[in-house]
């Protein structure tokens, strides 16, 4: 292994989900040299759509991606998990399912592009709850707008739809046209009720963009887009390298190397998959390996020089673990056919419980109505009723064209004993333990919840509903946050404001792990501006010297 | 017209088209009348000139567009009125000669990449207007595209005298253009500005256009120029005016074709922005051009196939994530078309997406377009009407086939779709990849 | 989908015994024809049990290959529910449901895989046919499989059909519907 040339970069990247990847991209394309080190494979789409469609329990978004046996990624969102433990008292609400491979977590996301509002980034002085970031809103816009082109982001027109988080730019592209299912609810909530359905902002092309086309309603958003028209990592990764970045997949690291001083990280070290070391030296060096990963990274990584992990005087590191837990019914309208799973999975929100005074007291949250297709649920629960023959097909008829979903995103809240630490017991075939996460709800998101299920209950009210399943408990919304989380004061923080490590001043964090609260949209768009900024701190700073 | 209404006429003319701002370049004293410039920029239009004088991502008419031939890659140069760069220094008496002879303002002779052979029977009266155009709504553009370098004979310019000679030009037409009768003018479209028969005619051992075979078909940068004769089983004799008409408005006629490469940049560019009544006229005259047979007995391109209907019959098993072996052609199929052209080849039912059968494409005997199609896509705009399917070659962002999958899936669409099975190999499809 | 005419379904009907005795006659494999009988048995009976006119011989096959695989003792019960069938005049699929959980409460698990099989596509919680299981056939005019919607962008905008309340009964006593997790 040794006989090989030794890797080095101006900048050394761990990761190539978005966060990763556009950081390599912008850099590379600034003439700046790039190595991007992913755990997992180079994948290729055309494998997955072809597993989707041999996959028997479709609603599995990991289902049609079985993991590498030297990267694993959790195999489900079951309790207990192969891969991923959990413990605690809601440890089933923090069973996160996440992509090691190239590109990443977005392979399986549903392509919601929110900006966070600006409250989002001012928890504590406004609420007083919670944690305030080390940045504002308008440090972050211009990230934003970037990253919306990047990815392609359709939205309304501000002037018609004002979602709340001021925009110098309209978005990209126009704003996804919606279904008639969501234009039905649209219209019942704004007659009926004091809400609004707003279009919710999407990285999906509504026309052809970035050489990738326009999204034709395949309603397979997540696990899998069969054709292109939805963002994902990948495409970060193919710009980085046609711009002449270097992307080494199957490159696990497991050691942050230090100088003598602690203060300078000097090589990161992998493993690849038959346990052959290598050292990759860079100037800088930036862990994108989303919030559970980097964590897990940093915490391996301890040694004499920093016994409770690299990054980690704070001891802050694993800690303050978040998410946007779900409440999630389904049931059955009364009204006329809707027909949901007519085009793209989530495309229309209600977002009037997304800020307000009572933030004091509980979390705010996003209402979908997903636009999923309901024939195979339909199937079998006809099938279960005992229907054969013309009243089964009758009866999936009706089901499938009558079911509704209303899921929400219930705001996590930044708790120190809510932790992730290493598995004593789990190891994985290169000896790197397992990640292992305590998980308690917080009052503030248990509140929040309670609401929803109050809201929920006014909902299938108005649409005459019969036949409602609630997803016991409370479900994971795999958007985990706040494992190094970024504040102004090194004692209790990890990061600071532009996402560099306090204690190592050459490396960064570019993952929801830096969040300081979980914000009121999905993560993936502020991981995507975040993750440009430590672009352009890199890029004055390389330039500069 | 009252004068300012006139003036507003104009500055609003030109802020539409994608030279917007440029009045101010125009000689106030010389300044020809506002009709004479519009005409000038249709008969641009007509002609395309913008398609091989503007790289992509270039400024309009500032060249730099690598030409492929089969002595070398000819660099398209600045036509744009800059007086150092461009042609800003040319008369109206050097511009014709440019344009209908193939001679420089220095006297030197013109690739015959640029169609002169064909732009050689333009009326006085379209010349000047075009002159007019180029030099007074224009934008200048001061720079200079890369020298073009060939292989002997053709880099001595003087060579080209000699093929000039030799070439088959279009005689001039005289009159004007704007009165001619259907027929007459559809010739005058066809040949003196669409210069159809650049690409569409085979060439001789000079490569200058077969006239006795005009319309027959003929290889270009990858991409196959079908026959466009009225044969009715190797041309399009089995299209109505009409099926014409749309196509050249449109890029696409559902159930018979589409355009795609440069057909697709000559729909964009050109013939979508023609009038109603020149696009009948256009029609209408490539409908009569004297019919070419290929071979005897072949049925029309269009006419191949129908939508399959096997059940799809699966292993319910899964691959790793590093599992990125190569496909065999209906797994390709499957995995990377059936999802917008549906499984049974029927496109999209809006027609958003052709169908696979009753295609041109797919119809060919040659398989060049299909594999062009696959790896490079399609992109054209006509109207508002954006066209688009990701290409599927080693820059592809939506999935990157090997050349042998590439080879498998058109084998493949053809054998279900088409004139049966070409038996491309990996080694052909290589041959399709752009330098 | 490759569909059989009425007239091959009623052929293959009445038997799989005219099958079965033509196969004999012209070449000597009875090992073959035991299974071609069996799937004709199944295919018969899958039609009674969908009500339907028409099936896929070809997905037949595969399903029932599939059933019997995964639990060997569905190929007696499917030769029972066969030859229970035949016994009666049975004017739809409920009436035989009816009749089959009366007469041996486990018929009603062998109707579950034969409506899961052709209605899902699925036996033995493998995918046997994805795009052409017949839930898809059914709604086909309002939504696409997943992965194969062909409408062309901003379909999704337009009124689908609407659905009147189903008025029929079932056939089987029901289950416990139970929600695999993700």
């Amino acid at each position: 292994m040794s006989s090989e040339q030794p890797l080095s970069a101006d900048v050394v990247i761990v990761g190539s989900g978005v966060a990763g990847s556009s950081i390599a991209n912008e850099l590379a394309r600034a003439g700046i040299s790039v190595i991007v080190l992913e755990a997992g494979p180079r994948v290729d789409r055309q494998h997955f759509v072809e597993n989707f469609r041999n996959l028997e329990n479709k609603p599995s978004y990991q289902g049609p991606f079985p993991a590498v046996p030297w990267a694993r990624h959790p195999p489900n969102q079951m309790t207990p998990n192969e891969y991923l433990h959990t413990t605690g008292p809601d440890a089933e609400a923090y069973q996160q399912v996440y992509l090691r491979m190239m590109g990443g977590t977005t392979w399986h996301w549903a392509g919601c592009a929110w900006r966070y509002l600006p409250s989002d980034f001012e928890l504590r002085s406004r609420y007083g709850q919670g944690r305030d970031w080390a940045l504002k809103y308008e440090d972050l816009e211009p990230f934003y707008y970037q990253a919306e082109v990047m990815m392609g982001v359709c939205g309304p027109d501000p002037a018609k739809e004002d979602l709340g988080s001021p925009r110098k730019q309209p978005y990209p592209m126009d704003a996804l046209p919606i279904s008639y299912a969501a234009q039905q609810f649209r219209k019942l909530i704004a007659e009926k009720t004091p809400w609004r359905v707003v279009h919710e902002p999407q990285a999906r092309n509504t026309r052809p963009y970035d050489n990738r086309p326009t999204c034709e309603g395949h309603n397979n958003c997540m696990p899998i887009c069969p054709i292109g028209a939805m963002y994902n990592g990948s495409y970060s990764v193919y710009h980085a390298e046609a711009a002449g970045a270097r992307f080494v997949p199957n490159a696990v690291v497991y050691k942050i190397e230090r100088d003598d001083a602690n203060k300078r990280v000097t090589a990161v070290h992998y493993f690849d998959p038959d346990k052959g070391s290598h050292r990759v030296t860079g100037k800088y060096f930036v862990i994108a390996a989303h919030c559970i990963e980097t964590a897990k990274l940093l915490l391996v990584s301890a040694d004499d020089k920093s016994p409770d992990g690299v990054a980690n005087s704070s001891g802050h590191v694993g800690r303050n673990m978040m998410d946007h837990t779900g409440v999630q019914v389904t049931f059955i309208s009364g009204d006329k056919a809707l027909w949901p799973g007519r085009g793209p999975l989530e495309t229309n929100v209600i977002d009037n419980f997304r800020d307000g005074d009572w933030r004091s007291e509980r979390g705010a949250y996003l209402v979908h109505m997903v636009d999923d297709n309901q024939v195979d649920l339909a199937t079998s629960l006809a099938i279960s009723k005992g229907y054969v023959g013309k009243e089964l097909e009758e009866q999936i008829r009706y089901l499938a064209s009558h079911t509704v979903r209303l899921f929400s995103h219930n705001e996590g809240l930044a708790d120190p004993d809510n932790r992730l630490t290493l598995s004593k017991t789990n190891k994985d075939i290169l000896g790197i333990p397992h990640p292992e996460v305590y998980y308690k709800l917080p009052e503030y998101t248990v509140k929040s919840c309670d609401h929803t299920r109050g809201l929920f209950k006014e909902l299938i009210g108005l649409m005459h509903g019969r036949d409602e399943q609630w997803t016991p408990g409370y479900f994971p919304q795999d958007h985990p946050a706040g494992s190094t989380i970024m504040g102004v004061d090194p004692k209790d923080s990890v990061v600071d404001g532009h996402c560099r490590t306090h204690d190592h001043e050459n490396l960064f964090i570019a993952s929801s792990s830096v969040f300081s609260s979980v914000g009121t949209g999905n993560i993936t768009l502020t991981v995507a501006a975040l993750a440009l900024r430590v672009a352009d701190t890199l890029k004055k700073e390389l330039n500069h010297a | 017209m009252p004068e300012t209404v006139r003036k507003t006429f104009v500055s609003l003319l030109v802020a539409g088209s994608i030279l917007a701002g440029t009045s101010h370049y125009c000689a106030a004293a010389d300044e020809p009348d506002a009709a004479l410039i519009q005409r000038g920029e249709y008969l641009a239009t007509a002609g395309d000139c913008v398609a091989c004088h503007t790289r992509p991502g270039g400024k309009p008419f500032a060249g730099g567009l690598k030409i492929a031939t089969p002595m070398g890659d000819i660099v398209s140069t600045n036509i744009t009125p800059d007086p150092d760069h461009g042609i800003g220094a040319y008369t109206e008496e050097d511009f014709e000669k440019s344009v209908r002879h193939g001679v420089r303002k220095d006297g030197s002779y013109l690739y015959p990449a640029m169609p002169y052979v064909s732009y050689s029977g333009l009326t006085d009266g379209d010349v000047k207007a075009l002159y007019a155009w180029f030099m007074h709504a224009v934008k200048p553009v001061a720079e200079t595209p890369t020298e073009t370098s060939l292989s002997f004979p053709a880099n001595v310019r003087t060579a080209m005298a000699g093929w000039n000679m030799l070439a088959n030009h279009n005689p001039p037409e005289t009159g004007d253009s704007a009165t001619f009768e259907k027929m007459r003018r559809g010739r005058y479209l066809a040949n003196a500005l669409e210069h159809c028969g650049t690409c569409h005619t085979p060439r001789n051992f000079i490569l200058s256009e077969k006239q006795d075979q005009y319309l027959a078909g003929g290889p270009l940068d990858g991409w196959y120029a079908p026959n466009i004769t009225s044969s009715k089983t190797s041309g399009i004799g089995d299209w109505s005016e009409d099926d014409l008409v749309q196509y050249l408005q449109t890029g696409a006629v559902p159930g018979r074709s589409q355009a795609a490469g440069p057909m697709g940049e000559a729909v964009e560019h050109s013939t979508s922005h023609l009038t109603d009544a020149d696009l009948h006229a256009l029609a209408a005259y490539i409908l009569q051009v004297a019919p070419q047979e290929e071979e005897p007995g072949q049925k029309p391109r269009d006419s191949f196939g129908q939508a399959t209907a096997q059940p799809d019959i699966r292993s319910g098993d899964l691959t790793r994530i590093d599992d990125v072996t190569e496909l065999k052609g209906g797994a390709v199929y499957d995995a990377n078309c059936a999802a917008c052209h549906g499984y049974d080849g029927a496109g999209a039912s809006n027609r958003y997406v052709p169908s696979l059968f009753s295609n041109s494409v797919v119809g060919a005997s040659r398989p060049d377009n299909l594999i062009m199609t696959v790896l490079y896509g399609v992109n054209r705009t006509a109207g508002k009407t954006h066209a688009f399917m990701p290409g599927f070659d080693g820059h592809s962002d939506v999935q990157r086939l090997s050349d042998a999958e590439v080879a498998d899936v058109v084998n493949y669409v053809m054998a279900q779709y088409g004139n049966g099975n070409p038996h491309v190999t990996a080694d052909q499809v290589k041959t399709f990849h752009k330098k | 989908m490759l569909r059989m005419s009425r007239r091959d379904v009623l052929l293959a009907g009445m038997g799989a015994a005219v099958a079965s005795v033509t196969a004999q006659a012209a070449e000597p494999q009875p090992a073959v024809s035991s299974d071609v009988t069996e799937a004709a048995q199944f295919l018969t009976l899958s039609l009674r049990l969908t009500d339907r006119e028409t099936l896929s011989p070809a997905i037949g096959s595969a399903l029932y290959a599939r059933i019997v695989q995964a639990v060997p003792e569905r190929k007696a019960q499917i030769s029972q529910l066969y030859t229970l069938m035949r016994q009666s005049h049975f004017e739809s699929a409920q009436e035989l449901a009816i009749a089959a959980e009366k007469a041996d409460p486990a018929f009603k698990d062998v109707i579950h895989d034969i409506m899961t099989g052709w209605y899902r596509g699925v036996a033995d919680q493998k995918v046997v046919v994805y795009r052409s299981a017949l839930m898809f056939d059914i709604t086909k005019d309002a939504v696409y499989p997943k992965t194969y919607a062909t409408g062309g962008p901003f379909y999704w905008t337009s009124k689908p059909p609407e659905v009147p309340l189903p008025t029929g009964a079932p056939g089987l006593s029901p289950s416990k519907f139970v929600v695999e997790p993700t």
